[in-house]
């Protein structure tokens, strides 16, 4: 189609000045109109008089810039005489000169490091002072448990065990098998050197059931179970779903925490005893495949090496991992806000906030029980 | 104004057939709207109001008929040409449809992002002149969706709708969901509006108080026809029980003077 390009001219008439323009002034053409803008010096303090009848196409972007160019080279808007043919596009002038009156501009967000420090502050105490009322709550939630036993949510417990266990239990298994391997393998090729092959057992048993089996499966737990907890009950809240379970008079802490906690805690043990299994048949396949040591004398070993308190004692950290993921979740879940974007953070929060707590914890029990009996 | 073919409908819909879920939803529905006009689209909830709105702005095809927008047949055109002509209309979605993950000055920027580069500044004078024309405060540019209310919502998404200086506008139930003070100012602000920027508007609506206040002509969508099209005044005089009982719907004896508020 052919359109007029916009124009703008600044003439003397015996009235004041006239300023002329026409064309297209619309929002296709707006950066080529603010350049004719920016090239008219317009004198304030005499009568304007605006001429546009020459214009063949107007709308709101092309009036707005008009008077905002104007306004801010001293003209009063209201002062201005304004020849124009079509009606609609007077109508058009008049509105967007009225709702441009009171001008204010959209403030950009700066973004300056001490209020970002101090922003960054205040959100950290917040999440401290949230995770101690969640905490609260979750002890009186424990306590009303415990006095009516018979309000238990059987079913969404063995859901939650069915979701927390049964289902990982094949990537918890692979995924302490290659570690397994992994381990015997790279230890075994130090143990060589020195011909020491048979402490490859020593290694691996330690290794696996002190750390790498409740460890891994604690990370793989946060991150399967943990933010599909926080994902579940993020999701009721933007659905109101939360309210309604209060509404019913019905505890939210009683139908969805409580049992995904104890079912957590639950499985963990197990998947992980399982874990400390199969990373140890891992080992003992790379024993047998690449330090010649046949099954029968790797497991003989172990059961000199390995202590079964040793065991136990990988297995008794896992509750309290669990009971972290799960504490951590469900207090991100409730945290959400109604809108999609907040689900998706608080779900990587759980992740991280999860993964940080489980090496802390670790941490602790290590540095207090370095020795086991 | 409008420079090219003014005698030609914005949008026409020609003997739409739409079956969903197994069942024909509608069964030759055609209907014009003229440059300029503001048109409801009434009928029972499940009659494919909506559906047909979709059917309208490129989201869903019709089993059989055709759309022409600005006298293109939009169902038949390649992408390319399909994103220009989406660029002429704006679309207000019930809920307003903003995106979560931006603040409300964002939002409105988007569109303008996709289809009409500009330099930084510019950028920003244009949203803030479809905010103020959206009736939004100011402060409310750099609010996140989630801190709004429902008629905050609307307006941003109407403000949001607006700045590609569209020549039609779609809406969705645009006063669902808001208080009869705030429905009736959201009302009068489209009415005002679409005088003043020249828009053509086909709303989708249950609100009586819309029909009567502010718009042109209605057209009633029922058993997957079109039975009625034409002023508010004629079609609520038509004798179908249908509609017969959806204008005595208010009681209380809502009669034709209440015209033109």
């Amino acid at each position: 189609m052919d359109r007029p390009a916009p124009f703008l001219e600044l003439r003397e008439g015996e009235a004041g000045w006239v300023l002329r323009l026409g064309g297209e002034w619309r929002i296709g053409n707006l950066t080529r109109i603010e350049g004719l803008l920016a090239d008219i010096r317009v004198p304030h303090d005499t009568p304007l008089r605006v001429d546009a009848e020459a214009v063949t196409g107007l709308d709101s972007a092309g009036v707005m810039l008009l008077v905002n160019r104007l306004r801010a080279a001293g003209v009063v808007w209201s002062n201005v005489d304004l020849a124009i043919a079509d009606p609609h596009q007077r109508t058009l002038v008049q509105l967007i000169a009225d709702r441009l009156d009171a001008r204010a501009r959209p403030r950009r967000r700066r973004r300056r490091l001490l209020p970002m420090i101090g922003r960054h502050a205040e959100h950290l105490w917040r999440l401290a002072a949230d995770y101690f009322t969640f905490f609260g709550r979750l002890v009186y939630a424990l306590r009303d448990l415990a006095r009516q036993p018979g309000r238990f949510r059987v079913r969404e417990f063995t859901t939650q065990l069915e979701a927390t266990g049964l289902d990982a239990l094949p990537i918890v298994l692979l995924m302490n098998f290659l570690m397994g391997v992994v381990f015997a393998f790279l230890m075994g090729i130090q143990v060589a050197k020195f011909g020491a092959n048979i402490f490859v057992v020593d290694g691996v048993a330690l290794a696996v059931t002190r750390e790498l089996g409740p460890l891994l499966t604690a990370i793989l737990l946060a991150g399967r179970s943990g933010a599909a907890f926080t994902a579940q009950i993020g999701a009721m809240k933007v659905t109101e779903e939360i309210d309604a379970i209060s509404t019913l008079g019905l505890s939210p802490m009683q139908v969805l925490v409580l049992p995904r906690l104890l079912a957590i805690v639950l499985t963990m043990p197990l998947l992980a005893g399982m874990g400390d299994m199969v990373g140890m048949l891992g080992g003992a396949l790379v024993a047998a495949w690449q330090l010649d040591i046949t099954p029968y004398t790797f497991f003989d070993r172990l059961r000199a090496v390995l202590p079964f308190n040793t065991l136990l004692f990988g297995l008794y950290k896992t509750p309290v991992f669990a009971a972290a993921i799960a504490f951590i979740a469900c207090r991100n879940g409730f945290a959400v806000s109604r809108d999609a974007r907040s689900v998706g953070e608080h779900t990587t929060g759980t992740v991280v906030q999860s993964l940080v707590a489980v090496i802390l914890i670790d941490s602790a029990f290590a540095v207090a029980f370095p020795e086991i009996k | 104004m409008a420079a090219s073919a003014p005698d030609r409908p914005l949008l026409e819909a020609e003997d739409i057939h739409t079956r969903l879920g197994g069942r024909w939803l509608h069964e030759g529905v055609s209907f014009d709207i003229g440059r300029g006009e503001v048109v409801a689209l009434i009928g029972g909830s499940g009659t494919g109001k909506s559906v047909l709105l979709r059917e309208c702005i490129g989201l869903l095809r019709p089993t059989s008929g055709r759309v022409r927008l600005f006298g293109e047949d939009i169902w038949s055109l390649d992408q390319l040409s399909v994103n220009r002509v989406r660029s002429r209309f704006g679309v207000l979605f019930q809920e307003g449809a903003l995106f979560s993950s931006l603040t409300v000055a964002e939002n409105v920027a988007a569109p303008l992002d996709v289809h009409c580069r500009l330099p930084r500044r510019l950028r920003d004078e244009v949203v803030a002149l479809n905010i103020r024309l959206a009736g939004l405060p100011m402060d409310a540019a750099d609010k996140r969706p989630s801190e709004l209310s429902g008629g905050m919502k609307k307006r941003a998404g109407l403000a949001r709708a607006l700045v590609l200086e569209p020549e039609l506008l779609f809406l969705d139930e645009p006063t669902s969901g808001l208080d009869p003070i705030s429905a009736r100012e959201f009302d009068h602000l489209l009415r005002v509006l679409c005088d003043s920027l020249g828009l053509t508007a086909l709303l989708a609506t249950h609100d009586l108080d819309t029909l009567w206040g502010m718009v042109d002509r209605v057209i009633v969508l029922h058993g997957g026809r079109v039975i009625a099209d034409g002023p508010v005044d004629q079609v609520s005089r038509m004798e179908h029980d249908w509609i017969r009982a959806y204008f005595s719907a208010h009681s209380g004896g809502r009669t034709g003077d209440e015209h033109g508020i």
